[in-house]
């Protein structure tokens, strides 16, 4: 049980580090949905189910997904070069 | 201010919350202990109290229900004030019908693709009302599955097509359903007072312990909750999503 907890801590440090380190928006957006999975694994160890859910439909899938949908309209407002 | 005064400015202030930081740090409590009673009370009390078995629903929609009820119209304020955002920038008579593409290439979808959406559409909507329909019993409940299924319809636009899931997303019906959850909590609040009980209390049959409908009041502010998610996240998804289609030859709406 402790490995297993130290393994998430470590995943989610690992995934957390990896937002902050993908300088790219749309790695970034995506880098949040792996963050979100591990924070949700993570909830599950700790015996947190119902916010495991939550992570995973609002961090893990609409989030990410509003900053992509955000990121395409700014692409099509730029004017051409 | 150059690189070499802000290192210092930052680390004169490191060095003053020094001490603050170390003394929590050194009374945080045990990993897995923690000195507050209440949980503990509601997992001794609730089953008996609420014959329900999910005691994070219990606390949600009958203790706390007073919390989530504010949450539930923190939640409908904030959709509200992102659809006039975005649609009124639109122009609200354009809300029935999908924005085009305009020139920018539409990818063909495999069909694969196709066949992968048809196949978990229906396993993820079905799990996301299982989820909604057990809030007593198991984890989960109205927000966890209002998310799942709203999230589950993008697949009709992953695997069909925009046009069709906007088509069958609408926006009038979910503007009305998404207030229809509101005034449900609302009410399931204002309809005990009528009989001289307290605002949001349980006056509801409590059924049995482990049944589907057990809980009594917890099973109508639930419902409301997950209609009320499920049309906000959808309203959210395409208004959201209304923005990246640029209407055709940059036309104002």
């Amino acid at each position: 049980m402790i490995v297993l907890l130290i393994l998430m801590f470590l995943l989610v440090a690992a995934t957390g580090t990896g937002v902050v380190l993908a300088r790219e928006p749309r790695r970034q957006a995506l880098a949040i949905a792996v963050n979100g999975v591990a924070l949700a694994l993570l909830f599950v160890v700790l015996r947190a189910p119902d916010v495991a859910y939550s992570e995973i439909a609002v961090g893990t899938a609409l989030v990410p997904l509003m900053f992509l949908a955000v990121l395409v309209s700014l692409k099509t407002d730029r004017p051409k070069p | 201010m150059n690189r070499r005064t802000r290192l210092v400015v930052a680390g004169i202030c490191a060095l003053a919350i020094a001490p603050a930081v170390a003394v929590v740090i050194v009374h945080i409590p045990a990993f897995g202990h923690h000195p507050l009673p209440y949980g503990d009370a509601i997992n001794r009390a609730a089953g008996a109290e609420r014959h329900v078995t999910n005691m994070v629903t219990a606390v949600n929609f009958d203790y706390r229900a007073f919390d989530t009820l504010g949450e539930e119209l923190m939640l409908v304020a904030a959709v509200t004030g992102t659809l006039v955002l975005l649609r009124g920038r639109r122009g609200e008579n354009v809300s029935d019908r999908a924005a085009q593409a305009g020139d920018r290439p539409v990818c063909e979808r495999s069909e694969a693709v196709t066949l992968a959406c048809r196949i978990f559409l229906p396993l993820i909507v079905t799990f996301g009302l299982y989820v909604i329909l057990h809030a007593g019993l198991t984890p989960g409940g109205g927000f966890q599955g209002g998310a799942i299924v709203a999230s589950g319809t993008l697949l009709l636009y992953l695997g069909e097509s925009y046009s069709l899931w906007r088509r069958l997303m609408h926006s009038l019906i979910f503007d009305m359903l998404e207030a229809a959850g509101a005034i449900v909590l609302v009410l399931c609040g204002l309809l005990p007072m009528l009989s001289g009980a307290a605002f949001l209390e349980n006056v509801l049959p409590l059924g049995q312990t482990r049944a589907l409908l057990a809980g009594g009041l917890i099973l109508v502010e639930n419902a409301g909750v997950a209609v009320a998610v499920t049309a906000g996240f959808i309203l959210l998804l395409l208004e959201f999503l209304e923005e990246t289609r640029a209407t055709r030859g940059g036309e104002k709406p």
